[in-house]
Formats: structure tokens, sequence, C-alpha cells
């Protein structure tokens, strides 16, 4: 599995901001910065790109090559990736294949949004329109409610579990230096429940509020980051990813997610199951889609999330450890880019360097994505990755 | 009790069709429901796509259905962004309509006591300023 070959071997991450003052070229810039400084590699070096794509950027159909020029990049392979939330997990896998198909040998994976600030030019060519904007329809919130309300009528709900992952995510914010500052205040499971609806039965607490920031990796192959002595590394071990789960399909089980047969893809090439997953690092837009990915992923049977929660801890010194910087819903959500705030966090823990909210035990790390919000359905693109510490 | 607005008074402009959905916007001026039909997999589908969802088979029909069936989910938007915004809260449903699709709308006629996943419901067409209509639904008592 040529994946395996692949080393992230540097990461680096902004502070998450409400609204930036600085513009994304600038974020993105104070990455290749960092990176570099830790890394020990000179810009010239890198030769391979690997972008999100980000709502700032919308307006711009040549976003990475734009981007590549800001930088004074010299590239043999520049590209970004439009999966939504799944973007950051899946540049990492392309960047190892562009690396070991020998087109390029070290890859910035760069995922940078100012959406708060500067959302782009204009609404992207979709269905919404047509079909969902003359109902009111919010967009997330509102599919989430439906999601959740066809989850409770087949399962039940039960929100106190839902708001312990809230208030096990939000005291890794409080953490988190680099979380977002308005959001690093304790909650209780009281305070989830008694925060406003928005679309019944998502709440307040189970939403993320639109942040701007960036985060990014520098990806090399094995070989060339041993013989730079660079011992701290994570390895893509498994990987899986599902666009347009049961496509063919006009009604479907919408607690069935495209996480399921991603995550089978993910465990099964590494080598792993569910009892080995030393953190997990979701993609979390909603509350309950973290519920939804523990079913999916096999942790739990689908429809025994709630009492899966219940009986393990969450927090960093847990048997679970979940989302240790607070994840996207209490650290701020980086627009398109956000999903590199899971990644990059997974990253950090692996690297030992998780400081005051540090994980046990470094083995490995789950990281997942979720992108785009269909008509009726879950979520477009489902992601897993696997990542360990030696492979 | 919440009361749940109907959104009949939301000034709603006509949404923009598309080169292959033109045929649902034109049956509306008639109160009609057309959904697109793929004869190659014999199943309905709805929104209207450029190809068949089971087959890719860009050899599509139109036939008019009842509009009944039943509520697949529903939310309560407690927020909405203009026009909407005022005339919360309100019901957004996916209806599952008896030929096995899955339709988003607005609720007219209908409380919050009697809203529930499997409600009956029927076609309420909301008149559009170009004289096209928009499909809600009402409950089918």
């Amino acid at each position: 599995m040529s994946m395996h070959d692949a080393a992230i071997i540097g990461y680096a991450e902004t502070k998450i901001v409400e609204k930036s003052e600085r513009d994304v070229w600038g974020l993105q810039a104070e990455i290749l910065d960092s990176l570099l400084q830790r890394t020990g590699y000179e810009k010239g070096e890198i030769d391979g790109m690997v972008m999100s794509s980000s709502m700032t950027g919308a307006g711009n159909p040549f976003w990475s090559q734009a981007t590549a020029d800001q930088l004074s990049l010299e590239l043999y392979f520049c590209q970004s990736i439009d999966i939504g939330g799944c973007s950051p997990a899946a540049a990492v896998v392309r960047a190892s294949l562009a690396i070991d198909a020998g087109l390029c040998t070290t890859v910035l994976c760069l995922f940078a949004d100012t959406q708060a600030s500067d959302s782009g030019r204009e609404r992207p060519r979709s269905i919404v329109p047509e079909w969902q904007q003359p109902y009111g329809y919010l967009g997330p919130p509102a599919a989430f409610g439906l999601l959740s309300k066809r989850y409770e009528h087949q399962f039940g709900l039960d929100y106190t579990a839902l708001g312990k992952l809230a208030v096990a995510q939000r005291g890794h914010a409080v953490l988190n230096d680099l979380a977002c500052e308005k959001l690093r205040k304790p909650i209780t499971v009281e305070d989830y429940l008694n925060s406003r609806m928005i679309a019944d039965p998502i709440r307040l607490l189970d939403s993320v509020m639109t942040c701007d920031g960036a985060n990014g990796l520098l990806v090399t192959s094995k070989k060339s980051a041993e013989r730079r002595g660079l011992t701290r590394c994570a390895v893509p071990v498994g990987y899986g990813e599902c666009t347009n789960y049961r496509a063919s399909e006009s009604v479907v089980d919408v607690t069935e997610t495209g996480h399921l047969p991603a995550g089978e893809r993910a465990f099964a090439q590494a080598g792993l199951n569910q009892k080995d997953i030393a953190s997990f690092h979701p993609y979390d837009d909603f509350i309950i889609a973290i519920m939804m990915q523990l079913e999916m992923l096999g942790f739990c049977k689908q429809g025994q999330g709630c009492d899966f929660i219940k009986a393990h801890d969450f927090a960093h010194t847990g048997d679970l450890p979940l989302n240790t910087g607070g994840g996207q819903i209490s650290g701020g959500q980086i627009g398109l880019a956000s999903g590199g705030t899971n990644l990059v966090e997974a990253v950090r823990q692996l690297f030992g360097d998780g400081g005051r909210r540090q994980v046990g035990n470094t083995a490995n790390a789950l990281v997942t994505g979720i992108g785009g919000i269909p008509y009726g359905r879950n979520w477009m693109s489902s992601a897993v990755m696997i990542l360990t510490t030696d492979a | 009790m919440v009361a749940i607005n109907d959104t009949l008074d939301v000034r709603r402009e006509p949404p923009r069709w598309r080169s292959f959905s033109k045929a649902f916007w034109d049956a509306t001026r008639e109160k009609r429901l057309v959904l697109q039909y793929d004869p190659k997999s014999d199943r309905y589908q709805h929104f209207p796509r450029a190809c068949g969802i089971a087959t890719g088979s860009a050899a599509l029909e139109w036939r008019e259905v009842s509009g009944k069936g039943e509520v697949f989910s529903y939310t309560i938007a407690r927020r909405a962004r203009p026009p909407f915004a005022g005339h919360e809260p309100f019901f957004i449903v996916l209806v599952t309509l008896d030929q096995g699709v899955n339709v988003m709308a607005n609720t007219v006629n209908c409380s919050l006591e009697e809203m529930k996943i499997g409600l009956r419901v029927k076609p309420y067409w909301a008149p559009l300023s170009n004289g096209t209509h928009l499909l809600m639904f009402q409950p089918d008592r």
C-alpha cells in the first residue's frame, strides 16, 4: 500500500478567530512559514501543494494556482480538493499518492478560509435556490434538524448523551489556546439542554460558529523524512472515502452514512479494529454527527450511539479521547478548511505536543471528514483516515 | 404551545429553473405535480436531475402524480434569513410521496400537535408572482 510510504512531518495552525483582520493569503503565509521553521525544510524543497477549497476563494476558479503564485511556490503538483470537510484528509491522501507516483517529493497541504470576514463573491451553483431556498431552509441546521428527527423516530434520542459530547469537547477547547476565545468557557449538560432551539431538535450548542483561520501539514516520503533525521511523523495507514452513498436510491435510511463503507476500508487497510483506536477526531459540524460516526465506524451498533456515549469517557484522559482541541463546535469552524482542525489536532497528539490536553496513548489516531449537505439525506462526502506514529 | 406559521405571507421570489426542470415548474401553473420517471428502472425521482439516478439514462419522462404521501421527517425552523425572517417558527418537512420519492416543503393548516412522522399529507399550492405555484403540503384528514 503506497500510502504507507508517506509521512506527515510537520503541522501548523493559526489562532481561530471570530473575524480575521488578516487576509486569507496572509494566514496561509503564516502556515507556510511555521511549517518551514518547524521542519527545517526550505521553501524551494516544496514541490507540491494540495489545498482545501475555501469560501473566500470560491469566486476564484484558479484558487490553488493563485495561492501558489502568492506564496511563490514552484510546483510539480498543484490542486485544490472540493469535497468540503473531507478535503483536508483527502489532501493528505492525494499528496501521498502523488509522492508515490514520483510526481513530487514534498507537499504542502494547506487549509485556510476566512468565510466569516470574507465569504467570497457569490453563492455557489447548487440546487438550493430552486428546491430549498423557497422553503426558508437555513442550510445545515435545517438539514440536521430533519436528520435528527428521523433518527429519533427510528431509535430514540437521549439528549443528555449528546450533551455529554458537547461538554467533553468544550472542556478541551478551554485547554486549547488556539480555539476561538468566545467559546473557551466551560459548559454543563444543563447548558446544552437549555440552549435555544435553532431547527428542532438542533440547539445552539449542537452547532458550529463560522470563524476564520488556517492550518496545514507538510507531507513527504518516509524515506526522505528518515534521511533528514525527522523522527516525529504521522503515517496514513488506512483511508476510506465515499461520496453520495446510495446515490441511486430515492429514499434511503438517512441514519446510515458513507462512513460505513469508508470506515470498513480504512480499518481493513490499517489492520486495526475499533478497540485499538487511541484517540478519535471526528468531523463535528453538529453533535449528532459525532454519535452517528461512532455507529457507522463500528464502535457500536446503529441506533445504539447514546448508550455507547453514556458508557465511555471522552476527555483527553478518558478511554476514548474525543476532539482534544475542542473540535469545531467548541473551537470554531474555519469555513471549508475546518476538516483541517480535527486532522491537525490528531497529528499534534501523535507528535506528543498536546500539552495540557495530551492523550496518554499516541499509537494512532482516527480522523474523519464530512462534506456537503445533500437534499434530504445526511451528507455528501464521508472520509475516514487512520494515522499511526510508526508503520 | 407554540403556534406554527404557514409562511403564506412570505414574499418568495419565483425560483429560476434549469433546462431539465422547466417541465416541473410549467405544470405548477395548473397546480399539477409532475415527477421525473425513468422507464429503464421503473422509478420516480425528485428533485429533477439531468439523468436517471439509477441508470444514468437521459431518456426521462414526466408523469403526473397525486402528490399524496406521508411525513418522512420534519424540523421547526426557529431562525431564518429574509424573506422568512420574522415568520418563524415554521415547519420544513420531508414528505415521502406514494411514488417513493422525498420532497422538501413547508406546511399549511398543520399544528404542532398534529405534526408527526408518518402523518398523511396532500399538496397545497402557494401562488408565485410569475404564475407558477410552490408545492407545499397540508394534512390529508
